[in-house]
């Protein structure tokens, strides 16, 4: 859809008219006042430095108001201005949401953020957690409807949302922008602005937006806790209440700026405010890819820096996330039966208006759509536009019978880079499925259709002479290139998930030979040192699974865990402090005394773990002085549980992601270059920082 | 506080209770006042590093033995630090650089060019060691002629090959200055151009009677008179390993004091856990026992008890219970997985690769052994 030449560019769709909106920033200083809706977004940075004119609306060029009104997401405005015109908008901005009956998403989520933000505003039925209330953090794959919510929400709690815009075309390169300011003076203003770079911009922001709200609302919660309770009731604030909005953050990649906005947020919560702003932090999660690691690994770039990806703990520091202040409310990629209702509801009401060309969709149209969107509304708004604007190869001529083309199309058009789920990947390797498994009983017609549509398209290997004949197996379902290319986690932790899980799906202890001499190869193939590890890992890994695993694979209702690992590696570490305690304990003294032996080297770690248990526990029993640190009993008592109960297995679901419950404390990057006797990668020598091994 | 190994441990090259034909190549080393790098070996508790402790006293007198740790701080490539413990005297310095991890070849660099290139001269030493009594002829010899530093590297077979690399170097380079004490359990995982250079020094594990010698002495020392009985009972359980005898010795007099009647030598937790894991592997071989036996080595993990020494002694508890058959194969493969554990990163896959591969062994095993009792 090109914009035609006549349109105002400001309604050619929603991101060429922020950009437009920011550039144009300092023609329209008014917007506080013209704008027709509360959602809008301002440049704070102009709107609050520059007084508005006292022309008022006046003041501001046509062009700029009809950009203004084109701006605003009520569609009632909105549709008596363009009705007349043809709207080339995009339907995602058209039809954006503007009541919570009319988002799709969950109603306990809406809920959610509705409490959080009622409570940071007013402070919950108690009125005290507003103190706490200061940071919401919005995580979600994209297009779940975080910022829509969000939007609906401030409109409905009546509240105007500050937004901060990364401005990067705002620059003082542009002369005609100066050239049609209003006022000189204000021109040196801006001048001064630009040239602080873009973060003293965001900082300047921030406490703007924070600070000039607060010196209004004090002032009138002042005037109306003097005059009379009861008037608070009668006389609700007329001043609007305001929300922080931070989506288009910084550029928290740099180390710098990451600390200097860790520092910002940080101060901005601390500061006693009476008053505060709530601030809105959304974060669309973007995963890590199968290789992410691997290829680091081969670039022999150091270590694990995490930090290339941008998830909430890189945009909140540590200590914030933790903290009181900062609630989390993670999106679910958007059900098929509440978006499927949304863009039925879309598609009635736009083939009503008038504006409508075209015939609507078919319903395979739409259910492929949602199909092929995996919970993405963003995407699958654009695909239905899409999908009425061009003619579907088979929406008219062949009415039935062209669902796999249509699909094809749609997906060629929709499909964007998605992360399988975590729980689906292990489940997909796991279950070993192969051409001609007789379904699973629970299976729908899709499924059995959509699984004979794949067998017909997988050819059988030739076959193996009869001395290979064991290794004989029917073709893999499961296409490991596509898995690597869609995994949403590094081949490492990949291996963790399969070694905590296989066993359950073996019938005999030769299938899990397989599995573990694949895990043990796996691990230990390349060189000696890190950075020699196999790139393959992953594929290895997985075919050599699917070829040891048993086929079919038995359903006895598996579950999945996650991998006890992380557990025993904060475990261990704890074991390795009470190791040196009760080292420093045993040498403390026997440097410093000349008659006491000194032990060259001390004890070393392995002799004290392994050595000193009976003493220790011989000591402990007759309450020797001087007592040994009670911690030693961290790693020289173990008691024998039979059984394999292991106490906090935790069942891996479906909704998980692999960030929530595990980071890898960077065993890809240091496995040992020689020969230890210690597995001292992880601890231990005090050359690990403690944030290395982050909350698992 | 004081252990026992630690507090009757001989001081001098004399006082040594086994090994005499070594006491007395180091005697006459220390005596010539000059020795070449010199390499440690044997296995744990042989007595490695009181010969070391022995040989240094004998050379630089009491001195030696007036300590101080330092902590020093290393930065890796990465600009991580790493914090190593030296225990020094006027005389020689000692490292672990195992503690170090991965880092160790910053480390042996750093500390050893630094040494090396710092010679003695620090007077305020030398005329401390004047000021104190100065018995034996051979110690002001000594003071006259060194201008060296002894550096000790503890758990020398733990240097990664690039420290090992790091060291080799430098030992040809600053040997005018320096000399260097390597202390290892094998000399197999050294490199040669190491072993090359240095003087190897065997220290065997001490015989069954060499061990009754010194577990009488030190149950003299500690003022008790020790049952022969006793003493076989502990030596048997040591397997060689003197340090670990006296240990045992320490804490069955703690727990029974007249050491008389049937003793219960108290193993250490892990020991016993092992020997569990051991029995479990044998009496089942289902994927579900493998879960249970993972949950078992984690556990065992998570006490730090070092995957090797978890490998070895669960390898020895199956053996001693299966068929003679049977032997020659699981020790092979715990051998085949235990080099892979030391490549790999992931302990855990290695020691349950193991166990699988023995549990099927024995199955497949057991079961052929069912069908030809049954034909």
């Amino acid at each position: 859809m090109p914009p035609r030449a006549s349109q105002p560019a400001g309604s050619n769709g929603k991101p060429v008219k922020k950009a437009k909106a920011s550039t144009k920033s300092k023609a329209t200083t008014v917007k506080l006042d013209a704008a027709p809706s509360n959602s809008q977004r301002i440049n704070p940075l102009t709107a609050f430095a520059n007084t508005p004119p006292s022309s008022g609306k006046n003041g501001i060029p046509k062009a700029s108001q009809q950009s203004q009104k084109s701006k605003g997401k009520e569609k009632e405005i909105f549709k008596s201005l363009v009705t007349d015109a043809e709207d080339d908008r995009l339907w995602v901005d058209i039809y954006e949401p503007t009541t919570e009956a009319e988002l799709a998403v969950h109603v306990k989520k809406v809920q959610d953020v509705r409490r959080w933000l009622d409570e940071a505003l007013v402070g919950g039925p108690s009125g005290k957690l507003r103190k706490y209330r200061r940071i919401l953090a919005l995580t979600g794959p994209a297009g779940t409807a975080k910022t829509a919510t969000m939007r609906v929400l401030a409109r409905e709690l009546d509240c105007e949302i500050l937004e901060w815009r990364n401005a990067m075309g705002e620059s003082s390169s542009n002369p005609f922008e100066d050239d049609c300011r209003p006022d000189g003076s204000s021109y040196h203003q801006s001048y001064d602005s630009d040239q602080e770079s873009l973060f003293s911009k965001f900082e300047a922001f921030l406490t703007r937006a924070s600070t000039c709200q607060t010196i209004f609302a004090d002032t009138e919660r002042d005037t109306r806790l003097s005059s009379s309770q009861s008037s608070s009731s009668t006389h609700p604030t007329t001043r609007k209440q305001q929300i922080i909005l931070l989506e288009d953050l910084p550029n928290i990649l740099h180390a710098n700026t990451q600390s200097r906005f860790h520092a910002a947020l940080q101060g901005l919560v601390t500061s006693p405010s009476l008053n505060p702003v709530p601030i809105v932090v959304i974060v669309s999660d973007a995963g890590v890819r199968g290789e992410a690691s691997d290829e680091r690994l081969a670039s022999g770039s150091w270590g694990k820096d995490r930090d290339g990806v941008l998830d909430i703990r890189t945009v909140l520091s540590k200590d914030l996330l933790h903290g009181p202040y900062v609630t989390q409310i993670g999106f679910n990629p958007i059900a098929p039966t509440l978006m499927k209702k949304a863009l039925q509801a879309l598609v009635s009401t736009h083939f009503s208006s008038s504006r409508a060309k075209g015939s609507a969709p078919s319903k395979e149209i739409l259910d492929i759509i949602i199909e092929t969107s995996n919970g993405d509304i963003r995407s699958a708004i654009m695909a239905l536009q899409f999908s009425c604007v061009v003619e579907m190869p088979g929406s008219k001529a062949r009415k039935m019978s062209s669902g796999s083309s249509t699909k094809q199309v749609l997906e060629a058009v929709t499909r964007r880079e998605q992360s399988l789920h975590l729980f689906h990947l292990i489940g997909r390797v796991l279950y070993n499925k192969r051409k001609g498994d007789p379904p699973n009983p629970s299976a729908t017609a899709k499924d059995i259709q959509r699984d004979k549509d794949l067998d017909a398209t997988l050819k059988d290997p030739p076959k193996l002479p009869s001395y290979l004949s064991s290794h004989a197996r029917r073709r893999s379902r499961v296409n490991v290139d596509l898995l690597y290319a869609d995994s949403p986690i590094d081949s490492s932790l990949f291996s963790l998930y399969i070694h905590q899980n296989y066993s359950q799906f073996c019938n005999e202890v030769e299938e899990c030979e397989g599995v573990a001499d694949w895990l043990s190869w796996v691990d230990s193939s390349g060189g000696e040192s890190w950075y020699q590890a196999n790139p393959h890992r992953f594929h290895l890994l997985t075919m050599g699974t699917l070829h040891s695993l048993p086929t079919p694979v038995p359903r006895r209702s598996q579950k999945l865990f996650k991998p006890e690992f992380f557990d025993y590696l904060t475990k261990e570490k704890d074991a390795w402090d009470a190791v040196r305690d009760v080292r420093g304990w045993i040498i403390e003294d026997a440097t410093s005394k000349e008659k006491e032996g000194w032990r060259l080297g001390g004890w070393s770690r392995a002799e004290v773990v392994t050595g000193l248990g009976g003493v220790l526990k011989a000591r402990d029993v007759k309450q020797m002085q001087p007592q040994a640190p009670m911690s030693h009993r961290l790693f020289s008592s173990l008691t024998f549980v039979s059984g394999g109960e292991s106490r906090g297995l935790r069942q891996l679901s479906e909704g998980d992601l692999p960030s929530d419950n595990v980071d890898l404390p960077g065993d890809d990057g240091c496995p040992r270059g020689g020969w230890s006797d210690i597995p001292d990668e992880q601890e231990g020598g005090g050359w690990l920082e403690s944030d290395d091994i982050e909350d698992f | 506080m004081s252990l026992w190994v630690d507090k009757f441990r001989p001081r001098a090259l004399d006082d040594l209770h086994y090994h005499e034909g070594l006491s007395a190549r180091l005697k006459s080393l220390a005596a010539s006042g000059d020795f070449p790098h010199m390499l440690f070996y044997g296995p744990s508790g042989a007595g490695k590093k009181t010969r070391i402790t022995c040989t240094l006293r004998q050379l630089f007198g009491p001195g030696v033995e007036k300590l101080k740790i330092d902590q020093r701080v290393f930065l890796s490539p990465s600009k991580r630090k790493i914090e190593v413990n030296i225990v020094q005297s006027n005389f020689h310095l000692e490292i672990t650089p195992s503690e170090a991890g991965n880092y160790d070849r910053v480390v042996i660099q750093e500390l050893l060019k630094e040494i090396a290139q710092t010679q003695q001269v620090d007077l305020n030493a030398k005329q401390r060691f004047k000021g104190a009594a100065i018995h034996s002829p051979l110690e002001r010899f000594c003071e006259c002629i060194v201008d060296w530093t002894v550096v000790i590297i503890n758990e020398a077979d733990s240097l990664s090959r690039d420290a090992q690399a790091a060291l080799r170097r430098t030992m040809e380079k600053y040997m005018s200055n320096m000399r260097i004490i390597l202390c290892a359990n094998s000399t197999s995982r050294l490199i040669a151009p190491i072993k090359s250079r240095c003087l190897l020094m065997r220290v065997a594990a001490p015989s069954d009677d060499e061990m009754q010698t010194v577990l009488t002495y030190v149950a003299r020392r500690a003022y008790f008179d020790l049952p022969p009985e006793a003493a076989q009972e502990i030596i048997k359980d040591s397997g060689g390993n003197l340090r670990k005898a006296i240990l045992v010795l320490e804490a069955l007099k703690m727990q029974s004091p007249d050491l008389s009647g049937p003793l219960t030598i108290a193993k250490p937790d892990w020991e016993t856990y092992c020997q569990k894991v051991a029995v479990l592997i044998v009496t089942e071989q289902t994927p579900a026992r493998v879960m249970e036996i993972r949950t078992k080595f984690y556990e065992l993990l998570s006490h730090c008890i070092p995957p090797t020494v978890i490998l070895k002694t669960i390898a020895e508890a199956v053996v001693s219970q299966v068929d003679e058959t049977l032997k020659a194969e699981i020790m092979h493969w715990a051998a085949f997985y235990e080099v892979r554990m030391r490549i790999g990163s992931k302990k855990i896959y290695h020691l349950e690769a193991w166990v699988v591969k023995v549990m099927s062994l024995y199955k497949q095993s057991f079961y052929q052994f069912d069908i030809s009792e049954f034909s």
